[in-house]
């Protein structure tokens, strides 16, 4: 029996039904992304790029097609089994952080763990894994709009990892920072892709593409190049 | 430690105060209106009964009341209880105290004021076994009276005052009674004897100046053993209406029974007044979670896309409602007390009843509603948020 990757998009497709009619915004995508690869997803605005994020982050169901995901069919899963698949698979990174506003960074890093076993980390894991990512450790007990950008993208980072995933979906990390500290964070994710994670980042920009072993070029809700 | 979802909803209430405190007074007002009024009905309730039970072991006996019509068109009415009929009631009334009531109203005249009021005909040996001398002493002479407590309020009254009996006309020529003694306060009185604004006058002086001599209005049997009522009911029920109805027998508890029924419809009139403030609240609390999930959308997108359940979603919007209930309902309660004793005060004057249980009981009662009521509010919000797309709520700005 064949080995399944990681991930498998076997003729996915996603349309969005507008009240201008329907708008295919993936079109019949086949995909393997296999276990510790680092991809880059390219392509012009409008290209799926997001949608297909959507997909790998299990926010969404394919329209036709099947979305393999740690060799679970996603569209065959509830709501609520999709939602454990998501909090123990993956970590996401957002371009704009996303982080709680209402509770403090370390809070922030420690709220996957509580959803997953039910009760405040004691273990020590949120702060190690804050501290790992470079966090200024005076700063835990202060709320996002406290933070700069780059300690708001770690404390981000931080809450990706603390479950320990197996895929880490980052969508345009650094485009909310500056160039020497988006660089300082791509050298995080990097890392974290030589400690064996799977790492799926979506960028503009060719010079964070090159971090990745793979780039996935999309148009107009296609694979061109893969 | 607490539930993050707990906490959460404590710090989008700390970071919306203002408007979760103006929401929380909403369900204060709520709270109080509903143990206010509750309070003042249980205290209305608790009052009446008092004043009426002191004489819930009393018969009473009346002629059937049955109006009809003769041949000529002429009402005619039953003419009350006869001698016979006495006879056979005191019979089946064995040990128990009977006691014959002549009774009308009449206009007098006290000093140069005028009235009206009742008049009742007793004899002076059964005044004693039901109603209380408060000053002065029972009658004695044949133009001896006594006086119910508002029409010696009302008319300056003591001892030894002069009552004219009868229509104020300067061409005839009045009875006048003296005031031998005071009566106590009955309130109204379950057993049909209602003094407080009547005259008590000997029985003779009453049939001669009103006639029906041997004919009575109304028999009272008070009855030695409340167990026994339904029994001596029965007993007089069977000696005198053996072929016809000639008497109604009701009893003075069977009466409290009724108008406590009646009360206890009042209260819950006057709660449901209160219960549409809530409504109003309810209204106020469902606005402002609204306003809290739609401020919200991008933390639910946040919390949803990393892995929260929708019910952990729902489970902190419904904190949030109950946290504004419980502040609500606190601070309701402790107000409710307070305004519920002035209200209490200011409407019964009589406070002795506030502190009972039943008038307490209206307080958490108003509380847990409130809760629930700020509880339900939020459901609706709560299941929005929790099933919002978390694609389109991280999209929102």
């Amino acid at each position: 029996m064949e080995d399944l990757p990681l991930i498998r998009f076997s003729d996915v497709s996603k349309i969005y039904h507008l009240e201008s009619g329907d708008f295919p915004a993936l079109k019949h995508i086949t995909l393997d992304i296999r276990e510790n690869e680092f991809i880059a997803i390219m392509g012009p605005s409008g290209s799926g790029k997001s949608t297909l994020m959507n997909q790998l982050g299990i926010l969404d169901i394919p329209t036709s097609g099947e979305l393999l995901i740690g060799g679970k069919n996603i569209a065959a899963l509830t709501t609520l089994e999709r939602t454990h698949l998501r909090r123990d698979i993956i970590g996401y990174i957002f371009q704009k952080f996303y982080l709680i506003p209402l509770l403090t960074a370390y809070e922030n890093v420690e709220y996957p763990l509580i959803l997953k076993y039910k009760k405040r980390d004691t273990t020590g894991r949120a702060a190690a894994v804050l501290k790992d990512v470079g966090f200024d450790e005076e700063l835990r007990s202060h709320i996002p709009s406290q933070l700069s950008g780059g300690q708001q993208q770690r404390v981000a980072i931080a809450r990706a990892l603390v479950n320990d995933p197996r895929i880490l979906l980052c969508d345009e990390p650094t485009g909310n920072l500056d160039r020497k500290t988006g660089f300082q964070i791509m050298d995080i994710i990097q890392r974290l892709h030589t400690e064996g994670k799977t790492v799926i980042l979506v960028t503009h920009d060719p010079k964070i593409a090159d971090y990745a072993g793979r780039i996935i070029q999309l148009e107009d809700g296609r694979v061109v190049e893969a | 430690m607490t539930d993050i979802f707990f906490d959460l909803s404590v710090r989008s209430v700390r970071l919306n105060f203002l408007r979760s405190l103006l929401a929380s007074i909403g369900i204060v007002i709520g709270v109080v209106a509903i143990s206010s009024m509750g309070m003042l009905g249980a205290n209305l309730q608790l009052s009446v009964k008092s004043q009426l039970s002191s004489n819930v072991n009393t018969v009473i006996v009346t002629s059937d009341v049955v109006r009809t019509t003769s041949a000529s068109g002429v009402p005619v009415s039953a003419e009350g209880i006869d001698k016979t009929t006495l006879g056979d009631i005191r019979n089946a009334a064995g040990q128990n105290d009977v006691i014959p009531i002549h009774r009308s109203s009449t206009q007098f005249t006290i000093g140069s004021t005028d009235g009206r009021g009742g008049i009742y005909g007793l004899d002076p040996n059964d005044v004693t076994k039901f109603l209380t001398i408060e000053s002065g002493t029972n009658v004695r002479g044949e133009s001896d009276a006594l006086v119910g407590s508002s029409i010696a309020s009302s008319f300056n009254m003591n001892v030894g005052s002069r009552i004219k009996i009868g229509q104020n006309c300067a061409s005839v020529s009045r009875p006048v009674l003296r005031v031998a003694g005071i009566l106590a306060a009955r309130g109204f009185a379950t057993d049909g004897v209602n003094t407080d604004n009547a005259i008590v006058v000997p029985d003779k002086w009453f049939t001669d100046h009103y006639g029906n001599k041997d004919v009575y209005d109304q028999v009272n049997v008070i009855v030695q053993d409340i167990d026994q009522i339904n029994q001596t009911e029965n007993a007089i029920d069977v000696k005198v209406n053996r072929r016809t109805d000639v008497i109604r027998i009701t009893d003075a508890r069977s009466r409290l029974t009724s108008i406590s029924q009646t009360l206890g419809t009042i209260t819950m009139f006057i709660l449901s007044i209160g219960a549409i403030s809530l409504v109003v609240a309810a209204v106020s609390i469902f606005n402002v979670m609204m306003m809290s999930v739609k401020e919200r959308v991008q933390e639910i997108g946040i919390l949803l896309s990393i892995g929260t359940e929708q019910g952990e979603v729902r489970r902190m919007f419904l904190y949030e409602a109950l946290i504004l209930g419980i502040i609500g309902a606190g601070v309701g309660g402790l107000t409710s007390f307070i305004i519920g004793y002035s209200v209490v005060g200011a409407i019964i004057g009589n406070t002795s009843f506030f502190f009972m249980p039943d008038s307490l009981l209206y307080i958490p009662y108003g509380m847990i509603i409130g809760m629930c009521v700020c509880v339900a509010s939020g459901v609706y919000p709560a299941w929005k948020a929790s099933n919002l797309d978390p694609i389109d709520a991280l999209r929102n700005e």
